[in-house]
């Protein structure tokens, strides 16, 4: 008895000490959830494997909660070691000071940055790494146009012209849905300025600051967008739809065009495998041939401030950026990667993402969002009055005037 | 007599048509619910709404059944339930017992307060209230979230707990006391046991609450071994995707617990808020 | 000689009795409601907290000035007071009207068990999965509009959440569907303590059904309507998943309430100072009523 109580005691001493010498890395995002059941998982036991000593933890949420419970979380000194960032959250969080500089941490690990894609910076200093991105371009019903004997449009003019051919609202049937909810507001950016950027233009100036009044092609663009609604071709329930809502139109062939995520093709051919659709670039506005701004969404990736392990946390960073892990990583995720010799493996197999790749290497990535501050209530005071001007209570200029005030007041 | 008894006829019909149309307001929504639960995610945003045509299936309750960690919330959300019930029951007890049978110098100030912290927007409090938790070394456990809602519930809980209380005739327990009895054997000898409808009411009340609460049950916890069932439902909406019929399925299978509770208690936790809301 | 001395003992014991019975209460109130409530009043009085690296800066009452001056505040403020009188006054209406039907003498105890059970579902569901369910239904393409378009109640397809004509009344509604069923409880109780008597002698002085209700059912109610009114108001001031999750304040801010209105502030401006201040003038109205509350309380128990 006591030889086993002994011998208990050896194991459980010898686990504490084996215990006590790994590091554990606390990794709090919003992606597990929603990828394949245990994929995630799988990619961090590979990285556990390659790293002996470093275990990893994940703190998993749903994406509408995770922003603010890492503020929360910064607020009070608990904020994980490896934290998943969205563009918009990035520049309140670094003001927080919650944020780890990356580029100390690449300087410490001497790591060479000309495999990343992208970085995010603030004050010249990098905090967000963008692993997997996911275009937005335009996703059209094929069956649809083709019964109206209408081509996937590529200019602003035609877009409007298959709009209001496909629209029958005695059927229930609209050419496009512009999702503008004001709890979540990235209709402002997927939907809305997506036009703008995509046509080269740009909503901020030379110094990054907003540049709303004055600007031709941006108010070129809000009026093209009310003609849209004006000419009654849009599916109803715009002020209150979220996006999710949109592409529940979209499967249900009730509206030929959307402005979408590549993240939803696998869910959109499970909800209808019957829906036949092919996805384009967004339309340009007439007579403008340069390259097109796509708007993304990224998952980020950054390091917390507090962080007792910050040389293991950026060796996760590396790994989930490293040609082996970015591909992976993407591969799961239907995105593109964030490592430029990632070759995610979607891409050769799916004609559809080859297309998708065609359109991200002729554009830009183009999202002026990322990283300014309080991204998300830019978008919601963008919003308020391009609803008021959308029901025709306001002008454009008065429109674009008290949205450029918010931005300013924010800006400051 | 047989005009009342026509008149009657037509009062029962009238009561009838009242019963049924309010019926269709409260069930009707909830029907469309549990139906749509076993429909496809497409059938959901079908028009014309797919309302006794669609395939009927079990795939959103078997995938949500399967998945050990959506279990895994439903033991959590009974663990902690239950545990608020009691911690709540017992506190508004002697709470009520001190406000229905003692005068004393705060009394009328300390019930203010009671009342009084309900008065905050409860999203307001969120920050500093979780930076306490997390100094009190309690985030991500269930003392956290069981201490929470005991701080949601006790305000009713103790105003229903005095309330029923103050039906009961004082000479009750003052003949106890007579006897010798100390004050607490009294509450505890005397009225508990015919306070029954009361503590059930009070009961009812908190475990409905604790089952489903979200903001903070989300904002307290970090690892989903201490997540509750509302918080597997929030799981499953995406950042670009909803799963709407299992969110569906989960939600009815999360409101069963409840409703059973209701049903097997009705009685008395009606006639448990009676007293706590005659004499708040 | 030790006997005064037992006595004041004794006495001493007496006195503090009343608080030890409460002790369990104070002391979780004190900790977690006193002390953050605390932070917030300290945030409300100062600029640059959490989300700012700047020290913070005593500003006094110009936040409170800032926030009462404010258009939006100020539209938040009576879209508030709509969404709580509205929801108050119309629980009422229909919780009575059921626990009403739900206590008549016409009905056999087994319908009114199956009924009982029918009218208090709304009230099993959290508040989110109400959000996404009316979602749902009220969505431009989703069963209400279908069958009131069939019934031909409506001409064509109502966009409830997303027109800013019908979205508060839509939240309001969709409140009150989810909220009548704790006053129709309530209400069922108090019907049930309502001795019969009264009735019978009330019949005998010849009372048709409707003055019974007038000066038999009111009256005795009376402190249950009141209690459940005052609380109600207070929750309902409080209601925040609800809006959120259907409108998020919008359309063109029809249905941003104070809750909504703060819930911004905090986390998508990142003004705490702001956000804090809201909640303090919300406390500020909450506790005026709790004041109303214990008072009517005070005059029933006397």
């Amino acid at each position: 008895m006591k030889k086993y109580m002994l011998a208990l005691m050896v194991v459980l001493l010898l686990s504490g000490v084996s215990m006590a010498q790994d590091v554990v890395l606390e990794f709090q995002q919003w992606w597990e959830p929603e990828l394949p059941e245990g994929s995630f998982r799988a990619i961090l036991d590979d990285f556990e494997a390659a790293n002996p000593g470093i275990r990893v933890e994940t703190i998993s949420g749903p994406y509408l909660t995770t922003k603010d419970q890492i503020i929360a979380s910064a607020a009070t000194g608990t904020m994980a070691d490896v934290v998943g960032l969205d563009g918009a959250w990035v520049n309140v969080l670094w003001k927080q000071g919650a944020l780890h500089s990356l580029t100390q941490a690449m300087a410490d690990a001497m790591y060479d940055d000309s495999e990343l894609a992208a970085q995010i910076q603030l004050a010249g200093e990098t905090y967000m790494i963008p692993i997997a991105n996911f275009i937005y371009p335009v996703f059209v019903n094929l069956d649809m146009l083709g019964a109206a004997g209408i081509d996937p449009p590529s200019t602003r003019a035609e877009f409007a012209a298959a709009a209001e051919a496909l629209t029958d609202p005695d059927n229930n049937v609209y050419g496009w849905a512009q999702p503008l909810s004001l709890e979540q507001p990235n209709g402002i950016q997927n939907d809305t300025m997506s036009w703008l950027w995509a046509t080269g233009g740009s909503m901020l100036d030379d110094m990054g600051q907003p540049n709303l009044v004055g600007n031709e092609m941006l108010a070129d663009t809000m009026a093209y967008i009310k003609s849209l609604h004006d000419a009654g071709v849009v599916a109803p329930g715009a002020f209150a739809m979220k996006e999710n809502e949109k592409v529940e139109e979209f499967v249900n062939e009730r509206v030929a065009m959307i402005i979408n995520t590549l993240a939803h093709f696998t869910l959109i051919r499970e909800r209808n495998p019957d829906l036949n659709f092919d996805i384009s670039a967004l339309p340009a506005a007439e007579g403008y041939d340069g390259p097109r701004g796509l708007p993304y969404a990224s998952w980020g990736i950054g390091i917390g401030a507090n962080t007792e392990h910050k040389a293991e946390a950026w060796k996760l960073i590396e790994y989930l950026v490293s040609v082996d892990g970015n591909t992976k990583l993407t591969s799961i995720a239907n995105a593109f990667p964030g490592n430029v010799n990632a070759t995610p493996d979607f891409i050769q197999t799916d004609p559809l993402f080859m297309t998708a790749f065609e359109i991200f290497q002729e554009g830009y990535l183009a999202n002026e969002f990322t990283g300014l501050p309080a991204a998300e209530e830019l978008m919601r005071q963008f919003d308020e009055p391009f609803q008021f001007y959308l029901e025709g209570e306001i002008e454009l200029e008065e429109f674009l005037e008290i949205a450029q005030e918010e931005w300013e007041a924010i800006f400051e | 007599m047989i005009g009342s008894r026509r008149q009657i006829l037509v009062r029962k019909i009238l009561i009838w048509i009242a019963l049924i149309l309010g019926a269709c307001f409260a069930g009707l929504p909830v029907l469309w619910m549990v139906s749509s639960s076993f429909k496809s995610n497409l059938e959901i945003f079908a028009y014309p709404p797919a309302l006794i045509d669609y395939s009927f299936s079990f795939d959103a309750y078997k995938a949500v059944l399967s998945d050990p960690g959506q279990l895994r919330f439903f033991f959590n959300s009974y663990l902690v339930a239950i545990m608020v019930t009691i911690c709540t029951v017992v506190t508004s007890i002697l709470a009520g017992y001190s406000f229905s049978r003692y005068d004393f110098r705060f009394k009328k100030f300390l019930n203010l307060i009671i009342i009084g912290v309900q008065s905050v927007p409860p999203i307001t409090l969120m920050i500093p209230y979780f930076g306490l938790i997390v100094w009190l070394g309690i985030y991500n456990s269930y003392t956290a979230l069981v201490l929470t809602y005991m701080v949601f519930t006790l305000s009713y809980a103790i105003i229903m707990m005095t309330g029923y209380f103050n039906t009961l005739p004082r000479d009750l327990d003052e003949a106890v006391m007579i006897d010798g009895g100390g004050s607490f054997v009294t509450l505890w000898r005397i009225l508990v046991p015919i306070s029954l409808p009361g503590i059930v009411a009070v009961g009812v009340y908190t475990f409905m609450l604790a089952w489903n609460e979200f903001l903070f049950a989300l904002t307290l916890t970090r690892t989903n071994d201490m997540r509750t069932v509302p918080i597997g439902i929030h799981l499953l909406m995406g950042q670009h995707s909803f799963e709407w019929n299992q969110m569906l399925a989960l939600s009815v299978l999360g409101s069963l617990p409840v409703l059973i509770l209701f049903l097997l208690f009705q009685r008395y936790f009606i006639a448990g808020m009676s007293a706590g809301s005659v004499k708040g | 000689m030790s006997e005064p001395a037992n006595i004041g003992w004794e006495q001493r014991k007496r006195k503090l009795l009343p608080y030890g019975y409460l002790s369990p209460t104070l002391l979780l109130l004190a900790a977690l409601t006193v002390i953050p409530i605390g932070t917030v009043f300290l945030y409300s009085l100062v600029d640059n907290v959490i989300v700012n690296p700047n020290p913070p800066v005593f500003v006094g009452l110009d936040n409170y000035e800032e926030v009462l001056t404010n258009r939006k505040f100020r539209g938040a403020l009576s879209n508030t007071m709509y969404f709580s009188i509205v929801s108050v006054v119309v629980h009422f209406i229909i919780g009575l009207s059921f626990a009403l039907l739900l206590n008549s003498r016409l009905l056999s105890a087994n319908v009114k068990a199956i009924f009982r059970v029918i009218y208090i579902l709304p009230w099993v569901f959290t508040a989110s999965i109400i959000a996404i369910l009316w979602r749902l239904l009220l969505n431009p393409h989703g069963v209400v509009n279908f069958v009131l378009l069939e019934l031909g109640i409506i001409p064509e397809l109502n966009e409830w959440l997303s027109d800013r004509k019908l979205a508060l009344n839509a939240v309001t509604f969709i409140n009150i569907w989810s909220g009548y069923p704790f006053y129709m409880v309530s209400f069922l109780a108090g019907l049930q303590g309502i001795p019969d008597d009264l009735y019978e002698s009330g019949r005998v002085d010849g009372g048709n059904a409707w003055q019974l209700f007038r000066h038999i059912t009111l009256p005795q109610l009376r402190p249950i309507i009141i209690s459940l009114a005052l609380l109600d108001f207070i929750w309902t001031i409080h209601q925040f998943t609800l809006i959120w999750m259907t409108t998020g304040g919008g359309p063109l801010r029809s249905t941003e309430v104070l809750s909504t209105y703060t819930y911004k502030a905090a986390f998508s401006s990142h003004e705490y100072s702001i956000a804090s201040t809201i909640a303090m003038v919300i406390l500020a109205i909450c506790t005026f009523v709790a004041i109303f509350y214990v008072r009517s309380q005070r005059m029933a128990d006397e």
